[in-house]
């Protein structure tokens, strides 16, 4: 069971069941648990091949055991997330821990995810269980609806649930080129139903400078 | 309508247009903007999403040359800030800093250049005689963030460089250097060399009159935005460096010689 200590420090309750987390994310625990090392993030020889080919790199391990186990990263804000069957989209290096029972891979952003530097693929996470993501500042979660479609600057962009399409949207013109831009030059546009995570902090990505 | 997050217990608020606040907001460190046909003044990259159609375009676009005579006044500035325009609701944030929106009425406010997010075109921008900070003027909304909450305080005080995020109403600063820190021979000794410790706080900026003064609570600064150089004219603090004192910018300079005033502004 899931549970933030301070929005900083996750707290999850084990009665002998496991987790995964970011390699090296534990910082105390109470109790018998025993740390291994996910090879590949748990996803079989097909994910890590695929992993290692799309770039999208994750170090997870596995908890097991009876207690309380603590995570932090970077002092970095945390979000729980339950999902219910349905499939969370999410950077890797934006995750911090999932239930066991999730399944993790990766998965083809296009566009997206070269404006944000990250590659052209993200990690999904899907199933029934909680999900901790973490996120400079407390992320804000916006809802999207056919009729309310959502532009997001790359750079602020944590994860995404839903049946949500997304396009690049840039608006790149003539002025971009001659230095009087502004200043949003790309966005990703999200329509559909669903939700979306923001962080109040962007990240530097080629798209921040145009 | 959607299901996601709506059962109880699902974590933190879901926003849609509906339920996002009007210039108000949302949590510390994200603030949002009703736009509705009105225009703003934004700082590049300040936006991290928005609802609606929204259209951001640089100063120099030439529909934009009458507001920009109104009340933009920095040329200097120019190219780190836009003008969004349009309608639909957008959010602002800061590299996780705290947020906030002020009021101005008839007033003038002068904040340091990268704490500034967004104004209203009701306000006009201003560069401040001091290098490295703007000066708003008039009645409007404008929204800055500081590392921490803001703290207000009331002149005569003295405050950290470092901390110092704005000022209203009251008479620009003056510099402040701790009397033992200059006087006697340790204390030139320690002045010219560094050496024999110094504590860090021989120098503040120093405010009388009446007014208020703006602190954040940390003594982190934003990355100060590239102001360029003032017009080379006499009697514009801070033009060029060239003026009377010996020291030319070539001349190296000594560890715990007291800095030139751009310097000492974070510059």
């Amino acid at each position: 069971m899931f549970r933030l200590q301070s929005s900083k420090v996750l707290a999850v309750d084990m009665t002998g069941d496991a987790v995964k987390a970011k390699n090296g994310s534990m910082v105390a625990y109470d109790g018998e648990m025993a740390f291994k090392k996910l090879t590949g993030g748990g996803e079989g020889i097909r994910g890590m091949v695929t992993r290692r080919l799309t770039g999208e790199q994750m170090t997870l391990m596995e908890v097991k055991g009876h207690g309380t186990c603590f995570f932090a990263d970077r002092a970095s804000e945390i979000n729980l997330i339950t999902l219910q069957g349905d499939k969370l989209y999410v950077e890797s290096s934006n995750l911090l821990a999932t239930d066991g029972g999730l399944r993790t891979g990766t998965t083809f952003t296009g566009l997206r995810g070269a404006s944000q530097g990250n590659g052209l693929f993200t990690t999904t996470v899907e199933g029934h269980g909680q999900v901790a993501v973490m996120s400079d500042g407390p992320a804000v979660v916006l809802r999207v609806s056919p009729q309310y479609p959502l532009s997001v600057d790359p750079g602020a962009y944590v994860a995404h649930r839903g049946n949500l399409r997304q396009s690049f949207q840039s608006g790149v013109t003539f002025r971009t080129l001659i230095g009087e831009g502004g200043g949003e030059a790309f966005q990703i546009r999200f329509e559909g139903d669903g939700l979306v995570y923001v962080q109040p902090s962007e990240r530097n990505t080629i798209a921040g400078d145009v | 309508m959607s299901t996601y997050g709506t059962a109880p217990g699902a974590g933190p608020a879901v926003y849609d247009p509906v339920t996002l606040p009007s210039d108000d907001n949302v949590d510390p460190y994200t603030f949002c903007v009703e736009l509705k046909g009105n225009q703003w003044f934004l700082q590049k990259g300040k936006m991290i999403a928005y609802y609606g159609s929204v259209e951001f375009n640089g100063i120099g676009h030439g529909r934009l040359d009458r507001l920009v005579r109104t009340s933009f006044h920095s040329p200097l500035h120019a190219s780190d800030w836009v003008v969004a325009e349009g309608s639909g609701k957008m959010l602002l944030a800061d590299r996780a800093f705290d947020v906030n929106a002020y009021d101005l009425d008839e007033g003038n406010l002068t904040i340091r250049s990268g704490n500034l997010l967004a104004f209203q075109p009701s306000l006009s921008l201003k560069q401040s005689i001091v290098p490295g900070f703007l000066t708003l003027i008039g009645t409007g909304k404008f929204v800055a963030a500081s590392n921490g909450p803001v703290v207000f305080m009331e002149p005569p005080v003295r405050v950290d460089p470092q901390a110092l995020v704005g000022w209203a109403d009251c008479p620009s600063p003056c510099h402040h250097y701790d009397h033992g820190y200059m006087t006697g021979v340790m204390g030139g000794l320690r002045a010219l060399t560094g050496l024999g410790g110094t504590s860090g706080e021989e120098h503040q900026f120093e405010f009388v009159g009446a007014g208020t003064v703006l602190m954040q609570s940390s003594e982190e600064l934003m990355p100060e935005l590239d102001t360029g150089a003032t017009p080379q004219q006499a009697g514009v603090p801070g033009a060029g460096m060239s003026g009377g004192h010996g020291q030319g910018p070539g001349t190296p300079r000594l560890p715990g010689q007291l800095g030139d005033l751009q310097r000492r502004f974070g510059l």
